[in-house]
């Protein structure tokens, strides 16, 4: 038997930073490619602490639904589930073989997925899409270097598509803060694209307040400064972010039938 | 218990087969009456047929109720929001709604539903009842935290079992709390009396919140405090408190902070935990003494009859 265990966040405050990994898993459950699929949270039960006591399968993949290799794929939750070590890991305990993989934020569609939020989001034309800036917000964090390492490279990526005029990257808690990224560009047009898994009380309340931008509730668009300013979804209410966790437990060696598919069902 | 790597997080390896026969066969024993596990209504239907309702639901009509299915999985919706509409991170808050009925299940759709309203807590309880919960103490949970919550670990032992107290009891979180200070060190709560519902199920060591909400009191803990006659040695924060708590009362908007909302003066467990604070400062300082009479700015030297004061 095998099992999938989704990791998350979650929240204390808002139950929108659970909803996809919840989303994500219901999809991946109706497919039938595991056994069992179980959620687990860092600020929700079920905790990481109990979820091993979850699930039965003896081969368990666990899928971090984080964006970067960073403080918590590589310290918080190997230390809670108490692995042998960061991604690609393979632990073997309670009479189980734990496989430890990537978080979904790396893969390599995530560029893509980005440019599509923000095409989405501000409808631009070609041409006024080649006069606009595109700021990609990254957490950030100054307790682990590597955090930032897939914001960079997924901008780098998105700047090479040459669909935006500018992309730029900007962060909560480190630097460069996204608010003076925005205030440096100079286009008439920025798309901001939260490199985020879920919504939640960054992406609904802290980024648009502290960037005096309506809040998401109100308006994905604000003008200001006589500028107009598009404020996206996180890209990891994606439903196509499910097909992505079943590549990353693929990756790490589960069995998954040719052409298993999450269906559209997924939306988060 | 060792919080040995190994063995973290387990307390009955490939235990769910036998924990959810015992769930069954505890259920099946109860007759038609069924069993109360913490807020929900376990009852057998048929054979090898369980529904679970809200136990307030038990007597209500299945046609009076919102959501009557059989998919086990419908009850993560149950189980994310209070009827007031209100996130719920922690499932064991004794605030899960009514108006469902999850029906028609066979004994795994029973487990599996039942896991997505208590995650985890049919298997402590019958790791409790089987002697195999392994329980992680305070000081290992606390030695492990990083980041933000590091400094939890500078909270004392007496603080320690206050935060319990106030984050812990009946009132916001119906588990009971099976872990100590340290194995050296314990918790020494006063009883609770008896759970609710029929099942004792056991909290087998901090959760988020919990330390989530230590790291508050350990800022309030931390802040340098004032006597205040009558009232004690209090800080700041705390008599701000105080005067938040008496403006959202007069309003009547107490309880509207979130559950998990530790930097609201109103947070459920935030006053749980000033309460504590204020009895044990009079338990420390006593009542004031009377005042005597004549009162201040009365113009008579003497206590007089009929003075509207008394």
């Amino acid at each position: 038997m095998q099992a999938l265990i989704i990791i998350g966040h979650g929240s204390h405050l808002n139950a929108e930073s659970s909803a996809p990994v919840y989303a994500h898993a219901a999809a991946i459950r109706a497919t039938g490619a595991f056994d069992e699929v179980r959620e687990c949270f860092w600020k929700e039960e079920p905790s990481m602490r109990e979820v091993f006591d979850l699930v039965e399968a003896d081969d368990v993949y666990v899928v971090p639904l984080f964006i970067s290799e960073g403080y918590f794929t590589e310290e918080v939750i190997p230390r809670e589930l108490g692995l042998d070590g960061p991604a690609p890991s393979v632990t073997r305990k309670l009479g189980k073989t734990i496989h430890y993989t990537k978080p979904v934020g790396t893969h390599s569609s995530m560029a893509g997925m980005i440019l599509r939020r923000a095409e989405e989001t501000a409808g631009l034309t070609d041409d006024e899409a080649r006069d606009a800036g595109l700021i990609i917000i990254g957490h950030g964090t100054e307790r682990n270097s590597n955090s930032s390492e897939v914001i960079y490279r997924v901008s780098r990526e998105a700047d090479e598509a040459g669909i935006f005029g500018h992309v730029r990257t900007g962060f909560l808690d480190q630097a460069p803060e996204v608010g003076e990224v925005l205030e440096a560009m100079e286009e008439r047009r920025i798309v901001l694209v939260p490199f985020f898994v879920a919504e939640g009380w960054h992406t609904q309340e802290t980024i648009p307040d502290d960037l005096g931008l309506n809040r998401p509730a109100v308006s994905p668009m604000t003008e200001k400064d006589g500028r107009t300013i598009f404020y996206a979804a996180p890209v990891g209410t994606f439903p196509e972010i499910a097909q992505i966790v079943l590549q990353r437990a693929r990756e790490a060696g589960a069995r998954l039938p040719g052409g298993v598919a999450v269906g559209e069902a997924a939306g988060v | 218990m060792s919080d040995a790597p190994e063995v973290r997080g387990a307390h009955a390896a490939g235990g769910i087969p036998a924990a959810r026969q015992a769930l069954a066969e505890w259920i099946d024993a109860a007759g038609g009456e069924g069993r109360t596990f913490l807020q929900v209504r376990l009852l057998r239907t048929g054979d090898g047929r369980y529904e679970i309702r809200h136990a307030r639901d038990l007597h209500r009509s299945i046609l009076s109720l919102e959501t009557v299915t059989s998919d086990p999985y419908a009850a993560r919706f149950i189980a994310q929001m209070t009827s007031g509409g209100e996130h719920r991170p922690l499932k064991t808050a004794p605030n899960l709604r009514q108006g469902w009925a999850l029906v028609d299940l066979d004994a795994r759709a029973l487990w599996t539903a039942l896991d997505y309203l208590y995650p985890a807590c049919a298997l402590h309880w019958h790791a409790e009842l089987a002697g195999t919960l392994r329980v992680t103490h305070w000081r290992e949970v606390a030695a492990r935290q990083s980041g933000m919550y590091g400094a939890v670990k500078l909270l004392p032992p007496d603080v320690v079992r206050n935060t319990v107290r106030a984050c812990c009891g009946d009132a916001v979180c119906l588990r009971r709390v099976a872990w100590d200070v340290d194995t050296d060190t314990p918790l020494d709560l006063p009883s609770e009396g008896d759970v609710t519902g029929q099942a004792l199920v056991p909290c087998p060591e901090a959760c988020s919140m919990f330390i989530s909400f230590a790291r508050q009191v350990l800022v309030l803990e931390r802040a340098p405090r004032h006597e205040l006659p009558g009232l004690g040695r209090l800080g700041v924060e705390e008599i701000e408190q105080v005067r938040e708590i008496a403006t959202a009362a007069a309003a009547g908007t107490l309880g509207a902070a979130r559950e998990g909302e530790f930097s609201e003066a109103t947070n459920s467990r935030r006053m749980r935990y000033l309460a504590l604070r204020l009895a044990e400062e009079k338990a420390r300082i006593g009542d004031l003494p009377a005042p005597e009479l004549p009162c201040e700015g009365c113009p008579k030297a003497v206590p007089c009859r009929g003075c509207p004061m008394v």
